[in-house]
């Protein structure tokens, strides 16, 4: 018996907004990177109910790094209207920062001032594509904790030769 | 198949996970030592008075809050992230020095449920309280709390990014051997 295997965008996209949205916010971003293993998780556990077969850890991982595309796209865009209170926050980190250093790094003014103005299509590809790596990384990670967490309810696929990992359903710890 | 070619077949395959949890362990090990000297970069720089400082700590913006306060500092500047962060990076390094010791180079099972919850709490329930302003917590306690959910995190990626390729190679192998 084969089964068949649902797509994968469609988990990772509300996966990915929802920690796209979540990290974008103001106050609410504390959680750092959190939020992104978080999404990651929430479509692992989306993709697994849709799916007749167990969630297996290289599909978490692929299921992960979608997620983590997707909440780098949804954080470049939400962030834009709060770019203003990014401002406040960088100079208030550089406020706290200059209690640290006798004299400040030069070139920071000038820096500051860059982004401080209209973001330019330079910074906000550097920044989504900064952010795409790092949150595909955060996201692989989340997808694998979600495989382990609600991969092992189902029947493993048939493929591959058995081993240790694959005689496991779900691959996880008894 | 004779019996001797299947026990050929099965140690050939054994061999090629081991060399691709090897690789997966070393790519792992190589970003995370990277990730880390970027985040003594940053302050280095600074330090340094250098105009790249900023844009280093814009790399780690992502991915913490980076307030000062709650920092560690180095060459007498803030890191590139929290305290807790720093932790999570910290433990994951630490979590890649006893991976080869407890794990082996078998083909490894993801840790269960149970155990990653046990392992979360303590830095779940801290960052809560913090958040909640039940309890303000020191700098110490969050790296610590960080260092033991970041020591949990390499039995996942490493096993899970294994899986990944020899699964990977396995659908191809399969391909190419169905006329």
């Amino acid at each position: 018996m084969i089964h068949e295997r649902p797509g994968m965008f469609q988990p990772a996209l509300v996966g990915g907004i929802a920690a796209g949205v979540l990290t974008a916010v103001p106050f609410v971003n504390c959680f750092c990177c959190l939020w992104i293993i978080g999404g990651a998780v929430l479509s692992a556990y989306l993709f697994n109910k849709r799916s007749a077969v167990a969630l297996t850890p290289g599909d978490g991982a692929v299921l992960g790094i979608l997620t983590g595309i997707v909440a780098a796209v949804t954080d470049s865009i939400v962030s834009l209207p709060f770019e203003s209170l990014n401002q406040e926050f960088v100079q208030r980190f550089m406020d706290q920062f200059s209690q640290f250093v006798e004299e400040m790094p030069a070139g920071w003014e000038r820096w500051l001032d860059q982004r401080a103005g209209p973001m330019s299509p330079a910074w906000f590809l550097l920044g989504l594509l900064s952010s795409a790596v790092i949150y595909a990384a955060f996201g692989a990670l989340g997808g694998l904790i979600g495989a382990s967490i609600v991969g092992g309810k189902k029947s493993p696929p048939l493929q591959g030769p058995p081993d240790e990992a694959s005689q496991n359903p779900g691959h996880r710890q008894p | 198949m004779p019996e001797e070619s299947i026990l050929t077949e099965d140690r050939e395959g054994r061999g090629s996970i081991q060399r691709t949890l090897l690789l997966v362990f070393i790519g792992i090990t190589a970003a995370c030592l990277i990730w880390l000297g970027g985040m003594l970069l940053a302050p280095y720089l600074g330090s340094r008075s250098s105009p790249w400082a900023g844009p280093v700590y814009f790399i780690y913006k992502p991915v913490c809050h980076q307030l000062a306060s709650r920092s560690l500092t180095c060459f007498g500047q803030p890191l590139a992230v929290c305290a807790r962060c720093t932790g999570i990076y910290l433990g994951f390094l630490a979590g890649l020095g006893i991976y080869p010791f407890i794990r082996g180079w078998r083909r490894p099972p993801l840790p269960s449920g149970r155990v990653f919850v046990l392992i979360s709490s303590p830095i779940v329930l801290d960052a809560a309280a913090n958040l909640l302003g039940l309890w303000d917590t020191s700098n110490a306690v969050r790296l610590v709390t960080g260092i033991a959910w970041g020591a949990l995190l390499p039995f996942y990626f490493i096993a899970g990014i294994a899986d990944l390729i020899i699964s990977r190679k396995k659908r191809l192998k399969s391909a190419r051997n169905c006329p």
